[in-house]
């Protein structure tokens, strides 16, 4: 087909986009992703004996707001990163914040005087909570590689590597109803490890999934 | 600020909202920069492909411009993901510079024998007037039209004084050339 010819029919073929075309596409999305979360982690693992007890508990919030403030900066990333062009710095940066509550608020635990250290550390589900993390996480990363192929990411291992923090803060914000764990030292280790393996998980994948 | 900045963006704009004759002038516009961009590096059957393929994806794709954000980086960031996406089918290994949203625009394919040449010094050859011309519409993305407004000249004779000045420097490259090669 001549160019000529082409614009001729792109131009023919036009139709309005609506304004939030994006934020709609990427909500659906998330939502349907974090849907299938829940399913696995209640299937998978079900929620702790107590939930409503422990959501009194200042260690449920602590996870809880970790885990939500990661996913949020994470699906702003994917947002920017899925349109060419934009400056992705600033969702980065924002990243930090959450990281260094939660190491500073480990380190006010562990320092304070009596501190269990391997309890504060280890608890008592360290060796399955990243698995359990990643395994919650894979529908909601599944979810957000779907929207991201609808918008134009031009740096494939970013872009994935988004999707993945995304989906792993969001995999461990669900995964927090099945966790009785509540120290800080615990969360910033194992929560953070689980995230990260997702985050790896999704760059690798975002080079050759996320092609357009 | 890229030239063409404000002019492609409000087409664009009008685009969105469903405007097929803004989104016509846009593309044809983009179209000119395009092939000159791509033409410097790949080959021609595979610059022309590259030309379509990244309207097509511009065409896809246009809910993800945002309208806060410059629009020649939009365009500039498809153009370079297309080419390396090219690259990358032909196994070449390339680096592509990351921001470089002005090397796409200020080139066109009318601009292009004169591109490689030291333009300033063939402009230099020109009387003042002339050059002016020349370079606000063929180098600035001057419209002919605003052109014609600052010089106090009809449109046509902007054209036309234009047209003959890139003749006229044309022949110098020509007589440059013959000159080159008689040393």
């Amino acid at each position: 087909m001549r160019t000529d010819d082409l614009i001729t029919h792109l131009s023919s073929e036009l139709e309005p986009v609506k304004s939030g075309a994006v934020a709609r596409l990427l909500l659906g999305a998330v939502l349907l992703g974090i849907a299938g979360s829940v399913l696995v982690m209640l299937t998978v693992v079900g929620p702790r004996h107590n939930l409503a007890g422990a959501m009194t508990h200042p260690g449920m919030w602590t996870k809880l707001a970790y885990s939500f403030a990661i996913a949020a900066f994470g699906l702003w990333l994917v947002e920017r990163a899925g349109r060419p062009g934009a400056e992705i710095a600033r969702p980065i940066v924002a990243l930090a914040l959450p990281l260094l509550a939660i190491v500073l608020l480990a380190g006010l635990q562990m320092s304070a005087p009596g501190a269990d250290m391997p309890g504060l550390v280890m608890g008592r589900s360290s060796r399955v909570c990243a698995t359990y993390v990643t395994l919650t996480a894979l529908p909601t990363l599944a979810a957000t590689f779907w929207a991201l192929r609808k918008l134009a990411p031009t740096r494939l291992t970013l872009a994935g590597a988004g999707a993945g923090l995304f989906a792993g803060a969001a995999g461990a914000f669900v995964y927090c109803f099945h966790c009785n764990e509540e120290a800080a030292p615990f969360i910033a280790i194992w929560y953070t490890l689980g995230i990260v393996a997702v985050t790896g998980l999704g760059a690798l994948l975002g080079r050759t999934l996320l092609r357009w | 600020m890229i030239a063409q900045e404000a002019q492609y963006r409000n087409w664009m704009l009008a685009a969105l909202a469903g405007d097929a004759g803004a989104y016509r002038m846009l593309l044809a516009g983009l179209t000119r920069h395009l092939r000159s961009y791509y033409a410097r590096r790949l080959d021609s059957g595979a610059a022309e492909d590259a030309v379509q393929e990244t309207l097509i994806a511009i065409h896809a794709r246009r809910a993800t411009y945002d309208p806060h954000l410059p629009f020649t980086a939009w365009v500039y960031g498809i153009a370079r993901y297309k080419l390396i996406d090219e690259y990358r089918r032909h196994k070449r290994r390339a680096t592509v510079p990351l921001d470089e949203a002005n090397e796409l625009f200020s080139h066109d394919e009318a601009g292009e024998a004169m591109a490689r040449r030291d333009v300033s010094k063939l402009l230099a050859k020109l009387p003042p007037a002339k050059r002016q011309l020349v370079t606000d519409i063929k180098l600035d993305g001057v419209s002919v039209a605003e052109a014609a407004q600052r010089t106090g000249l009809s449109e046509s004779a902007v054209k036309v004084t234009v047209h003959r000045a890139i003749k006229s420097l044309g022949e110098d490259l020509k007589d440059e050339r013959r000159g080159d090669a008689d040393r």
